[in-house]
Formats: C-alpha cells, sequence, structure tokens
C-alpha cells in the first residue's frame, strides 16, 4: 500500500534510539535506563513478563508520559519530553494496550482520524491565520478540500481491506458496538492511515483468539514486507520469533537481553525471567523439571 | 473429593461489558487448602474473573458459591466478611497512608482489636521486610515491598481465601521467588489461594491446579503438575497460536 | 478608615466560612470525585434553619447550632442517597449536573417558602469588642474562629483516629481497594456528605449572624467561593482547602480594601482560573503530576440519534414560517421568537459542550459579549444595527476563544469550572468597566432591529428573522459537523490523549469550537439586546448558562435538531403554561436532574 518502501535493514544511523530511559512512580521504578533502537525497515518486539516496564516505555516515546532521565532521538532529532502531537507529526503512530478507539466515531471517521496528520488541501499551513482559514474551508469547501477527502476516504477502504472482511462491512458502525478483536484492528489501521515512519503496536493479538492470532500475524507480516518499520510488544512467543529482527527482552524496568530472535530464546537470564530459578518454596511439585527446559518452549 | 463443597466456585457464568462478551460459560472451583491458578494472556478474561467474585461486576448468567452458598448480589463488603482476602492487581495500596495504616485497614471488617492486635504481630514476624517499613508511607515503597505490604493486608482479615490478580507482576526474579514462596507459606496455614497469573510456570510451581483462559472460555483444566508438561500450555501461556 | 487590622481579622473570618464550605468540598471531591453544586444550597438551607430558629422559636444559640448541624446533615445525606448514588455507573459529569439541578430545586424551594426577601438574623451575642492596637475583635469574630478551629480540630481527629475515618482516606486514595477490603463505600459517601452538609449548614447561620442578612440565592455564590478555595487547596485536598479559603478571604478583604466592594468576587476567579492555569492541583502539589484522573469523561452516553427525514424537517420549517400567518396570537409569537434565540444559545453550546465535549457552564457571557457589543456600538457610537449584530458574534467569537483559551489545556470538571470562573469575570468586568459599559445602569435605549436600513417593530417580522437565522446558522453548523472538523471535534471529545497521538491539537479545534460557538451565541445575544432595547450586567446570567446546558441535553449533546428542539420545549412550554417566573427555575432543576438520570442521550440521542 502506501507505507515507506525501504528495505535496507541497517543504515547508519538509527530511525529510533532510546538511551538511559528512566521513569519512577512514586516508590517502583517502572523504567529503570532502557536503551533501545530500531533501524529504518526493521521490526524489533518488546517482549517480558507483565508490569516489566514496556508499554510505560511506548509511553515514553510517543510522548503521552515524559521520562524522568535519558534521551529519545527520533531520525535525528530529540524528541524525548515533545508533545504527542509533536511527535505524531514527526512520524511515529501507535496502538494502546487496552484499545483507545473513538467509542462514537464510526469505524471509517475513526481511521480517517489516523490521517489526520496528512490534511493538506483543508488544513492550508499558513501562520495565525491557519486555523480559521481550516474553518472557512472546511464549510466552504471547494474542490481541492473535496478531492482530498474523496482520495483518504479510498484509503480507509483501502486499507481496512487489510483486514479482510472484518472490519469493511462494519465501516459506517460505530466503534462502540465493535468486539473487543475489532476494535483492536481498527486502531492498527488507523495507525497505518498516518503512514508513519514507525509504527508501534502495543500487543495487538490481546484478547484474540488462535485463528484471529494467526491472522494478525499474517498481517503484520505483510506490513514488513512492505518496509513498515515497527516496534512490537507482544507476549505471543511464536509471534515474536517469527516476525522479529530483533528481540528486547525487558524485566523490573530493565533491558536484560537484545539479540536475534534464536539467540535471547537460549539466553539464562531470559528464561530464568520467565521460568523461574526452579527453586520456588522448600518442596516443589515434580513437574517441575520441566522448567528445566533449555530454551523457551515455542511450538512452530 | 471431599463431601464439603468447595471454598469458590463459578458456575456457567457469561459476562458481558457493553456489547463485548467477556466470559462464555465459565466454570471453575477451588476446593478448601488448595493453590489453583487461572492462566491466560492479557484480555482473556482474567481480571474480570476477579471482579466477578468480588461483585465489583455483575455476570449476566451464571452463578458464584463461597462454600456452597451464592453470593450473586452481595455487596463486595459482605463477600469480604465471608473470608474472602483479595491482593488486588499492581498491589492498589493506599500510598499516602502508613504500612502500618494499609494494615490495620486490611482488618477494617473486623472488630475483636485484641486479635486484630495479635494478628498484626503474626503478620510481620511473616514478613520481616513489611515490619522494618511499618512507619513508612507504602506509595514510597518499592515494587516488591508493596507487594509484601499487599498480601499482609490481605492476611488481616483473617480470609479462608486469598484471591491474587498477577502478584508477581512487575517483580524482579529475586522478589518473584520471594512472594511465591510467601504465597506457599500462607497456604500452609490453611488458607485457599486463587491466583491470576500470566507468568503460568512460576505460579503453577506452586499450585495445585490450574485453568487455561482463552478469549473468556476455559479451554484447558488440569493438575498443575500436568500442565507444566503439557506442550499446549507451553504455547497457551507464552501465547501459542496453537492451544487448544 | 478601617485598619489593617481588622481588613485581616475579617478576611480570617471571612475565609474560615469559606473554610467550612470547603472543607466539605473538598471530603465530597476526594470520595467521590464530585464537585457538589449543592452544597452551597446546603448553606441557605442552615441559614434559613439558623433564622427560623432564633427568629421563631427563639432557641439560644447552641441548641440553634444542634438544629442547623442535625438538619443539615440530613439534607446531606438525602443528597448523596437521592441525588448522587443512582448515578454510580454514568459518566463522570452525571453528578454534577445533577448536584446543580438539586442546587436550582433547593434555592427556589426555599425562595417559594421564605420569600426573595433578605431576612435579617439576629444576633444572639452580647456586642462586645476587644480594642487591639489600631483595630478591634468582637464576640463573633472569636466564635466564628472558634468554631472553626473546633471544626478542623473535630475533623482532624475524625479522620486520624476513627476507624470510619481512616476508611474515608483509604477511599479517597483508591475506592477499588478500599472495597476489596471490605469498606462499604456508600456508607462512607453518606459520612461525608453529612459531615460536609454540617459544616456548610453552619458556616450559613455564621455568615446570616456576621452580615446580618440572608437571601435565598447566596447559595450559588458561596458554592463558587468554596470551590475557589479547594482549588486554590488543591482540589481534594482537605488542610489545603483551608489554608486555601484563609487566602481567600484575606485577598478579597484586602482588595475590597483597596479598591471596592464590587471587585470583591473578582478577585476570588482571578484566583481561580490563575490557580487552574499554573498549578491546576493547587499551591501545594509536591510533585508534577497529572490531575486525578476521574476529571476525564464527557456527557455522551453511546446512543443511536433518531435521523428526522428531510421532507419532515422541511415540513416542520415551512410550518415554522407560517405560523404567524395561521394564527394570531402575538404573546405564542414573541414567545417562539424567544425559543429561536434560546436555540442559538443552544446550538453554541451543544457545539462546544456536546460535539467536542468542553462542558461550558459559563456559556451565558457570550451572550453579554456579543449583547453589548453589539448594544454599545449602535447606541453610544450609531453604527447600523445589522452591522453591529455581526460584530458582535464576531466579539464574542473572538473574546470568548481567547478567554477561554487558558482552560484548553484542563480536562472534565476543571473545564465546568473553569468557564464558570471566566463567565463570572466577564459579569463582573462589566459591571465595574463604567466608562465603556455603563457599569450597573445598564444600557438603556438601544436602537431597535432593523432589516436593511427599516427598524423593525412587527412581533411577526422579529420572528421571521429570528428564525431566518437560527436556520442559516443551524444549517451551518450541520455543515461543520459533517466535515473534518466535525469528527476532529468528536474525536477530542471521545478520547483526547489518543487524539493528541495522532497530531490533534487540542487548542487548535476547541478554539474552533468555541470561536463558532462563540459567534452563533454572539448573534443571539446582540438580536436579543436590539429585541429587549435595555439589558444590563444580570440580563445574562448563570441560570441562563445552565439553561443552555438542559437545552443541549434535552435535545441529545451534540444534536443540532436537538438543540433546536430543546429550546421550543424548555423556553416554548412554560410560558405556554404561564408557569410563575420562581417555578419556572424549580422546573429547569427538576428537568435537569430527571433527564440526567433517565434520558441521559436526550430526546434525539447524541450524536
Amino acid at each position: 500500500m502506501n507505507a515507506p518502501v525501504n528495505a535496507s535493514p541497517i543504515t547508519t544511523a538509527p530511525l529510533l534510539e532510546a538511551t538511559g530511559l528512566v521513569r519512577r512512580f512514586g516508590g517502583v521504578t517502572a523504567v529503570g535506563g532502557i536503551d533501545l533502537s530500531v533501524f529504518e525497515g526493521e521490526l524489533v518486539s518488546v517482549i517480558g513478563p507483565n508490569g516489566a516496564g514496556k508499554t510505560t516505555a511506548f509511553n515514553l516515546i510517543s510522548g503521552l508520559d515524559k521520562p524522568d532521565a535519558g534521551a529519545i532521538r527520533f531520525a535525528g532529532a530529540n524528541i524525548a519530553g515533545r508533545s504527542p502531537e509533536g511527535i505524531a507529526a514527526a512520524g511515529i503512530a501507535r496502538t494502546f494496550q487496552h484499545g483507545r478507539v473513538f467509542a462514537n466515531l464510526s469505524i471509517a471517521d475513526n481511521v480517517l482520524i489516523g490521517a489526520h496528520g496528512r490534511l493538506r488541501a483543508v488544513r492550508p499551513d499558513w501562520p495565525i491565520i491557519g486555523p480559521l482559514a481550516e474553518l472557512a474551508l472546511a464549510l466552504v469547501r471547494p474542490a481541492s478540500v473535496r478531492a482530498e477527502e474523496a482520495t483518504l476516504r479510498d484509503e480507509v477502504s483501502e486499507i481496512l481491506s487489510l483486514f479482510g472482511d472484518r472490519l469493511l462491512p462494519r465501516i459506517d458502525q460505530p466503534a462502540h458496538s465493535l468486539s473487543y478483536a475489532n476494535r483492536r484492528r481498527v486502531e492498527i489501521a488507523r495507525a497505518l492511515a498516518a503512514r508513519p515512519r514507525l509504527l508501534l503496536l502495543d500487543e495487538p493479538t490481546a484478547g484474540m483468539n488462535p485463528t484471529e492470532t494467526a491472522e494478525m500475524l499474517e498481517i503484520i507480516a505483510s506490513l514488513k514486507a512492505r518496509g513498515q518499520t515497527i516496534l512490537l510488544i507482544e507476549h505471543k512467543l511464536d509471534m515474536v520469533m517469527r516476525l522479529s529482527d530483533r528481540v528486547i527482552v525487558l524485566d523490573d524496568g530493565r533491558k536484560i537481553a537484545e539479540g536475534k530472535p534464536q539467540a535471547v530464546r537460549t539466553d539464562p537470564a531470559v528464561i530464568e525471567a520467565y521460568l523461574g530459578h526452579g527453586n520456588i518454596g522448600a518442596a516443589a511439585p515434580a513437574g517441575n523439571a520441566a522448567t528445566a527446559a533449555p530454551t523457551l518452549p515455542v511450538t512452530a | 473429593m471431599t463431601q464439603t463443597p468447595p471454598i469458590l466456585e463459578l458456575r456457567d457464568v457469561d459476562t458481558f461489558y457493553g456489547p463485548v462478551q467477556a466470559h462464555f460459560g465459565l466454570s471453575l472451583r477451588v476446593e478448601r487448602g488448595e493453590i489453583v491458578c487461572l492462566l491466560g494472556g492479557n484480555a482473556s478474561g482474567k481480571s474480570t474473573t476477579m471482579k466477578i467474585i468480588l461483585g465489583l461486576v455483575k455476570p449476566t448468567a451464571g452463578d458464584v458459591l463461597i462454600d456452597g452458598v451464592s453470593v450473586l448480589g452481595l455487596s463486595t463488603p459482605r463477600i469480604v466478611r465471608l473470608g474472602v482476602g483479595t491482593v488486588p492487581e499492581a498491589r492498589r495500596l493506599f500510598g499516602a497512608m502508613s504500612v502500618r495504616e494499609n494494615l490495620l485497614m486490611g482488618a477494617f471488617t473486623r472488630n475483636d482489636k485484641a486479635a486484630v492486635a495479635a494478628d498484626l504481630e503474626r503478620v510481620l514476624a511473616l514478613f520481616p521486610r513489611v515490619a522494618e517499613r511499618i512507619g513508612q508511607q507504602a506509595g514510597t515503597l518499592s515494587g516488591g515491598e508493596q507487594q509484601m505490604v499487599a498480601m499482609a493486608r490481605a492476611l488481616m482479615a483473617r480470609p479462608r481465601i486469598i484471591i491474587m490478580d498477577e502478584p508477581t507482576m512487575g517483580l524482579s526474579p529475586l522478589w518473584v521467588d520471594r512472594v511465591l514462596s510467601l504465597i506457599r507459606d500462607i497456604n500452609g496455614e490453611g488458607v485457599s489461594i486463587f491466583m491470576v497469573e500470566q507468568n503460568a510456570n512460576l505460579a503453577l510451581q506452586i499450585a495445585d491446579r490450574g485453568y487455561v483462559l482463552q478469549t473468556g472460555r476455559v479451554v484447558i483444566e488440569a493438575a498443575a503438575a500436568d500442565l507444566l508438561v503439557d506442550t499446549r500450555i507451553r504455547d497457551a501461556y507464552l501465547g501459542g497460536a496453537e492451544a487448544a | 478608615m478601617t485598619s489593617w487590622f481588622d481588613h485581616t481579622i475579617n478576611g480570617l473570618i471571612i475565609g474560615n466560612i469559606y473554610g467550612l464550605l470547603a472543607v466539605g468540598l473538598a471530603l465530597i471531591f476526594g470520595v467521590s470525585r464530585l464537585i457538589n453544586f449543592a452544597h452551597g444550597s446546603v448553606y441557605v438551607v442552615g441559614a434559613y434553619v439558623g433564622w427560623v430558629a432564633v427568629s421563631v422559636l427563639h432557641t439560644p444559640f447552641p441548641v440553634t447550632l444542634a438544629l442547623v448541624v442535625i438538619l443539615a446533615a440530613l439534607l446531606g445525606i438525602a443528597i448523596e442517597r437521592f441525588g448522587i448514588r443512582p448515578l454510580a455507573g454514568a459518566p463522570r459529569i452525571a453528578p454534577l449536573l445533577a448536584t446543580i439541578g438539586l442546587s436550582f430545586v433547593l434555592d427556589q424551594t426555599v425562595q417559594i417558602l421564605f420569600s426573595p426577601d433578605p431576612r435579617s438574623v439576629p444576633m444572639q451575642l452580647p456586642n462586645w469588642r476587644l480594642e487591639i492596637g489600631g483595630g478591634s475583635i468582637g464576640m463573633l469574630d472569636l466564635l466564628i474562629g472558634g468554631i472553626g478551629i473546633t471544626a478542623a480540630g473535630a475533623l482532624f481527629a475524625f479522620l486520624k483516629l476513627t476507624k470510619w475515618g481512616w476508611a474515608v482516606r483509604a477511599t479517597a486514595l483508591d475506592r477499588d481497594a478500599a472495597r476489596v477490603v471490605g469498606v462499604d463505600v456508600d456508607q462512607v459517601n453518606r459520612i461525608v456528605f453529612a459531615i460536609a452538609a454540617a459544616l456548610g449548614g453552619v458556616g450559613g447561620v455564621l455568615v446570616g449572624m456576621y452580615y446580618n442578612v440572608i437571601t435565598p440565592t447566596m447559595g450559588f455564590e458561596a458554592t463558587l467561593k468554596g470551590i475557589v478555595a479547594e482549588v486554590v487547596g488543591g482540589v481534594g485536598n482537605v488542610p489545603g482547602a483551608i489554608v486555601g479559603s484563609l487566602l481567600l478571604g484575606i485577598i478579597e478583604s484586602y482588595g475590597v480594601a483597596l479598591l471596592g466592594t464590587s471587585y470583591r468576587n473578582l478577585f476570588a476567579f482571578l484566583l481561580l482560573i490563575a490557580i487552574l492555569v499554573l498549578r491546576p492541583n493547587g499551591l501545594f502539589a509536591s510533585r508534577h503530576q497529572l490531575p486525578p484522573e476521574p476529571m476525564t469523561g464527557t456527557f455522551i452516553a453511546p446512543s443511536k440519534p433518531i435521523g428526522l427525514p428531510v421532507p419532515l424537517l422541511a415540513a416542520l420549517a415551512a410550518f415554522a414560517i407560517a405560523l404567524p400567518l395561521l394564527i394570531d396570537n402575538g404573546y405564542l409569537i414573541q414567545t417562539l421568537t424567544n425559543a429561536w434565540l434560546y436555540a442559538l444559545l443552544g446550538l453554541s453550546l451543544t457545539l462546544v459542550a456536546g460535539t467536542s465535549g468542553q462542558v461550558s457552564l459559563g456559556h451565558a457571557a457570550l451572550l453579554a459579549i456579543g449583547g453589548y457589543t453589539s448594544a454599545l456600538l449602535a447606541a453610544d457610537y450609531g453604527f447600523p444595527v445589522w452591522l453591529t449584530i455581526i460584530a458582535g458574534g464576531l466579539m464574542a467569537a473572538g473574546l470568548g476563544t481567547l478567554l477561554v483559551s487558558p482552560a484548553f489545556r484542563l480536562r472534565g470538571h476543571y473545564v465546568s469550572i473553569a468557564t464558570l470562573g471566566i463567565g463570572e469575570i466577564v459579569a463582573l468586568v462589566i459591571l465595574n468597566w463604567e466608562s465603556v459599559t455603563h457599569g450597573p445602569i445598564g444600557v438603556a435605549g438601544i436602537p431597535p432591529l432593523e432589516f436593511f436600513g427599516r427598524p423593525l417593530y412587527d412581533t411577526n417580522a422579529i420572528y421571521w428573522v429570528a428564525f431566518a437565522i437560527m436556520l442559516a446558522l443551524a444549517l451551518l453548523q450541520v455543515r461543520l459537523l459533517s466535515s473534518h472538523l466535525g469528527r476532529t471535534m468528536r474525536a477530542v471529545r471521545d478520547d483526547d490523549v489518543a487524539a493528541r497521538s495522532f497530531g490533534i491539537s487540542l487548542n487548535r479545534y476547541k478554539g474552533l469550537a468555541f470561536a463558532f460557538g462563540g459567534f452563533v451565541a454572539g448573534i443571539s445575544g446582540a438580536f436579543t439586546a436590539h429585541m429587549y432595547s435595555f439589558i444590563n450586567h444580570e440580563t445574562f446570567n448563570t441560570h441562563i448558562s445552565v439553561l443552555a446546558l438542559t437545552i443541549a441535553i434535552l435535545g441529545g449533546m451534540g444534536n443540532v435538531g436537538g438543540a433546536i428542539l430543546g429550546a421550543v420545549a424548555l423556553i416554548g412550554l412554560p410560558e405556554v403554561f404561564r408557569i410563575a417566573a420562581e417555578y419556572r427555575i424549580l422546573l429547569y432543576g427538576i428537568a435537569l436532574l430527571l433527564l440526567v438520570r433517565f434520558r441521559p442521550q436526550g430526546l434525539l440521542g447524541t450524536v
């Protein structure tokens, strides 16, 4: 579709580079000095148990929260502490873990909001009178504005067709009437409509059954094949292993491992975080032996 | 098992949030003295299960029983008085109150002052780390310490069953071990445990039985030892697409 | 000239009374996350209970005080049980609106029972003063101070030492966690409402004795002052509310000493806006932190709007146009003209509060800006009326947006408080800026409406012009809603966090909503001014702001047709049934209460 086509995974500097990110809430350190980078065209996954700081890190990158320390560079500029709208304008779009669709807006309007930053004809880039010109153009609606809106509506249908017939037949229904899985899909469609240079996906398959999860895996794979740069939070490890160029493992607010999926699977620190020491309590049950498995169990 | 009814039982529960169904005919039970684990990914319906038990969310169909008696329609304080203690997700301490005040709030439903004071001593003996922090504001504690306080607070009600929502969430491996062995200790004193966990392999090491929840349905029910070696469960708890 | 010592004492005494109100507001906000607009009405009830006790029953002071405490506490419990608790699962703004409805009902009931005339509360204490330095302290000053300190001490002891005091604090910190340790949060609410109401009622009696006068309308101002004090101290912060109250009292007292009595409230509201903009968490918030979360949430009940077919709408419009020809009833035509003007106000507010989610409680200020601009330009400078009406619309759009712009960074309830404060500031500036606005005497002899140079006196002609303007602006608003602006404003309303994440600047779109809505309301105010030929600073009062909100909710928030229907129903029907003025406000209060409870999506549904 319309994503930037740039297949070369490693260029000189990373597209996104966060260094030393820290965020504390009271006595709890949610993110305790994380470094993280994503190169153009890469798909990087962030994994780790609930509460490891994944979503907090996403909030810091997308500007919803401000780091107590650390720097975030995106496409060469420091974006740490910038407003969410400023970061969106820089080319980052995200989805939310619990699904934040606009409940009273139709699916089509939800996705069109994603393209808000791309409106040109109706939002002339004039200083001071820009907002008033926008109001006037919205009310008068000259041909250029109507053409822009029509183009975007076509594009919305195109994006929604990515999800087969999950969303297209419901395009005019309000988002509050959708199932949980469909809300997640609307969020991804909305993010794609922004044509972001970097797409942040926060657990896109949460609440999905195996069939739906497999479907989502294919969709993300196709986005990656088109050259879309993606930073993914996910718990379903087989999905992570199949999709990722690189995996970053967080635990307790810190990065405990990073590397190719295969390398991470066999990293002792990761296995410990996921599977424990196997020495909990005085008398562990017999089944405990299973945790001595040398790699994270992932079935293909 | 025995003639006595399970301490906790859910029968064919359906739950809705607006148009979205969170539970589809959910049934499960916890026998006296058991540690039972409810496993599942995010948004699989685990936390809603906790809310149903506590009466914070009303199911549209089915029944919730404690000691064989339906508690549907009872207020949360009434259910707590029946002996249900809670360790909520993300601890939920009273951040601006001291640790001592937090613990005594745990005994809010009790009126036996002397026994409460004795229990406070007992609980502090069980959690020496909490005793060190007794005068501190709860919100200033580290995540692991807060988890200890949350468990200690639940114990102060002298519960017969404690339900725990992701007690190891956000803790370092060291603290995870401490928390899980403390759960064993609490269970050793005769308190049944019903815990929701995503960190399944860890939880199953201390559990008797487990259920796997997926998009609001129980897809697997088995003894913890069997679940630990069950490849399906590995996929399910780590979210494999091939589960069930 | 009174000494600074006296001004300080006076400020502390007034601050003490504000404190009795603000502490209750803070307690209620703490456990319910609710700004209780009915709080001042409890204070009025307390004052009148005190008056009845002293003047009719001739009770001694301690008995008077006990009666007030008991009856006010019972009223507080009733408000909680029947006004607030049924709305437990409703959108967060719903209980706030319910308390506004309750305040209308309580104030009007007192007014109907005791007449609107001021009454004096006989002083029950020896009129004895202690001379200190250049000033003096009276017995009553000491009594008020003593009661304030005693009440604060008792409250502190309750919160720190008793089991239910702990439960109140725990519930304020984390309601769900309090529930799961077994706290009956309904009982906590009841206790808190009872304490808050008792303190408020005592405040009412004391203020009656201090100023030696009480009126049924003094509650609204008391609520506002309590809210200002609470915001200064940090919403929900009980000790902060006490400090905020004393500070407010002293600032007011010094301000009055410097500039005069009519500036008293201006200081309070400027302080409110300054705090909201600069330190929305109050003076004592230690860290940079987000305001308490439940401040979000608009009044949008998910519903399917009822789509009326275009032929039906066209037929209704045609009927409205033909009506003056069909019947010969000048009174009805005048009433409907009024309804069209209120419909403009409803359109404005339904765009701002419904479509964009900014529940404004100061919307009458836009009418006032439009009305005064047009009236002054026409009466004092001789501009043609058609031009001044347009100027009124533009001024309301521009100045209104500018004045509200500091509030664009706020969310939820804070927006409502800020717009309320800004509305009061506009009214006070009109009152005090005599060289331009003619001050308290108002603007008289405003030139009549005209139609391209021809004055309009004919009732039917005025009706048609009003209807045409209303219809044109309604159609323009429909066009706006169908553009990208419509979806953008609704996105801001539904989830401002997600909206910002897609590059939507909240300032820009809230600003556009207020600009368009300000223009529509400004035109309405201007038209009204020329139709009445006289306006003053009370023509466009807070009751009209609340009525506008009731119109928007009745029709369905964001719903253009709904705003028109709501105006016809709420303006037209009471006139047709010739309901007397004091019962009308009562009716509006009841209508708001019933709507919030039973049909939050309004008659035609939210959009």
